[in-house]
């Protein structure tokens, strides 16, 4: 087992180091002249020159790489070109928001899709409504969800707050009426492809013998339903939770535009849109290995949880 | 047929009509503003009007053009890169196949629409290049669900006997593994599609889309967005094209596999 994990983590740093090459030479190879852009189209080249060699924009693109990853790999990610902040004190205070929005998101659409689908009478009566919500919740984009909540639940029923965010710490009350509205524009996607790929699993697990034993020794079905059915289901959900969180984050993306939460995917579209190379670069190089990581994990959980499947 | 994969086929052709004929079914200039900006639904304007006085209703008719060209384009280029690339996986299998599928894992780990983000911002969001981006960032999907097929019908015994019979790769390829390969491809292409006209939707929401005056449903959600509490037509129109588009293709996608 040991040996499996070395083994599979010794694999992915050869990735993250290819893509964060590629990114680097990509980033700076079609951006064109941070400076150009920084100053201005007018700006004379003796400017120009002067802030590249502020920066180190004159050296060559591998030495600018390398000396960026040994900072990075320090922790310090270079200063903001627009605000002038240190690009970890912009992003760090924002990371826990975004956790906690996908968090909860993840939590709420397994939650909805394991439950919603494993009440007995629900096969017969909801299971209608639950693959009308899960393709809703697949095809309607984050944006226009976000919105049509915002106008019903705010601009119609005044019941929540319309956009922005405050602090746990400051107003818990007002910290969850801020959090409702992300949480389920969040959640929507997963929750239908959840409830596509746990009801796949829970078909084929009511079908085998345990479950007619259980029923024969004459336990109520909803107890059949939630101690024997729901659990040996639930694995595929798992599985998908690991491969889906590349998408995750680009639903997040666009979920913290729309609410103005301030997450680290806001201040990532706001870095792109202005330009601000250095916030933009720290962001991606986060996400990519952040993702590649949970993935790792989500492998190794699997095999941890599923002995059957310990590859050599 | 199945009913919901009908259902899927007449909003797809309903939609590819409106796009057709836009020229004819609109009611404005689309790109002509006036002074009777954010109006509700009228009968002059059927959706109402933004905040330049343009006509939303033949804004989203000309912007069904826009969203299916970047939509279907960019399932072409994932489907020409996918589908070779998968096959030579597949069926070659060996060093090919092991270098693919090590290619194909670091991409689909990666976000795609963050991808989009990044490789938008510094190309450029032109039309051309939104299709290229989007098959870019989805050709690795269609490319792996290939790879599995190909590797199945290898093994198939029809394979084998034309292999016995001295038939050539590339000869097997084309009249027993590509055949075999059809439908899941065209099921896949749906999908696609849906997916890319989600993901530039997406794009162009966070100002990363079509450069105006061109009108774009993720463009026009986003200067709706703003004026919610007035008019709330002028974005969730365009929204619910997007929302109606996706829905189409993805039925049908998701009802052949």
């Amino acid at each position: 087992m040991l040996t499996y994990i070395i083994r599979r983590v010794l694999l992915i740093i050869p990735n993250i180091i290819l893509l964060t090459v590629l990114l680097f030479w990509g980033v700076s190879g079609l951006l064109g002249s941070p400076a150009g852009m920084m100053l201005g189209e007018d700006a004379s080249p003796a400017a120009i020159a002067e802030l590249n060699a502020r920066y180190g924009f004159d050296r060559p693109i591998y030495e600018q790489y390398l000396s960026w990853m040994w900072n990075a790999l320090q922790g310090d990610f270079g200063r903001s070109f627009t605000t002038q902040q240190r690009v970890s004190e912009a992003i760090l205070p924002r990371i826990p928001v975004s956790l906690e929005l996908a968090g909860f998101a993840i939590l709420l659409a397994m939650l909805g899709a394991t439950i919603l689908n494993s009440i007995p009478f629900a096969r017969r009566f909801l299971s209608t409504f639950n693959t009308g919500a899960s393709v809703i919740g697949i095809t309607v984009p984050n944006f226009m969800l976000g919105i049509s909540l915002i106008y019903v639940l705010s601009v119609k029923l005044h019941w929540l707050p319309t956009s922005g965010w405050v602090n746990w710490s400051d107003d818990p009350g007002e910290h969850i009426r801020r959090l409702i509205m992300p949480m389920i524009t969040l959640s929507a996607f997963y929750f239908g492809s959840f409830t596509l790929v746990y009801r796949a699993e829970y078909r084929a697990v009511y079908r085998q013998l345990f479950i007619k034993v259980a029923r024969a020794k004459g336990l109520p079905e909803w107890k059949v339903s939630f101690k024997h059915a729901l659990p040996n289901s639930i694995l595929p959900v798992i599985t998908y939770i690991g491969l889906s969180l590349g998408q995750l984050t680009g639903g997040a993306v666009v979920t913290e535009t729309v609410f103005s939460v301030p997450g680290i995917g806001r201040l990532f579209v706001q870095s792109i849109t202005s330009h601000d190379f250095p916030v933009m670069l720290a962001i991606s190089m986060i996400i990519i290995i952040g993702v590649v990581a949970m993935n790792l994990l989500a492998d190794i959980l699997y095999t941890v949880v599923n002995p059957q499947i310990r590859l050599n | 047929m199945n009913s919901v994969r009908l259902v899927g086929i007449s909003v797809i052709f309903t939609v590819i009509a409106l796009a057709i004929f836009a020229s004819f079914l609109a009611t404005h200039d689309p790109n002509k503003s006036s002074i009777d900006f954010l109006q509700g639904a009228s009968t002059a304007h059927w959706f109402g009007t933004d905040d330049l006085g343009r006509d939303i209703y033949s804004r989203v008719l000309f912007g069904a053009r826009t969203s299916l060209s970047v939509g279907i384009g960019a399932a072409i280029v994932a489907t020409l890169l996918g589908v070779p690339i998968g096959i030579a996986a597949g069926y070659l299998g060996g060093k090919v196949d092991v270098l693919v599928v090590q290619v194909i894992d670091l991409f689909i780990a990666l976000p795609g629409l963050v991808l989009a983000l990044i490789i938008t911002a510094m190309v450029g969001p032109t039309l051309i290049n939104l299709m290229f981006i989007l098959g870019f960032v989805m050709w690795p999907t269609i490319a792996r669900l290939v790879r599995g097929q190909a590797l199945g019908i290898r093994e198939s015994v029809f394979v084998e006997a034309a292999k016995a019979l001295g038939g050539r790769s590339s000869w097997i390829i084309w009249a027993h593994i590509w055949p075999n390969l059809l439908r899941i491809v065209a099921a896949q292409f749906a999908i696609t599609v849906s997916f890319a006209i989600f993901t530039s939707a997406s794009l162009s929401f966070l100002g990363l889309g079509v450069p105006p005056p061109a009108p774009d449903w993720g463009g026009m959600v986003r200067t709706g967005f703003d004026f919610l509490s007035i008019t709330p037509l002028v974005s969730l129109a365009p929204g619910g094209a997007v929302a109606f588009t996706v829905f189409g293709f993805y039925l049908v996608g998701s009802t052949i596999e």
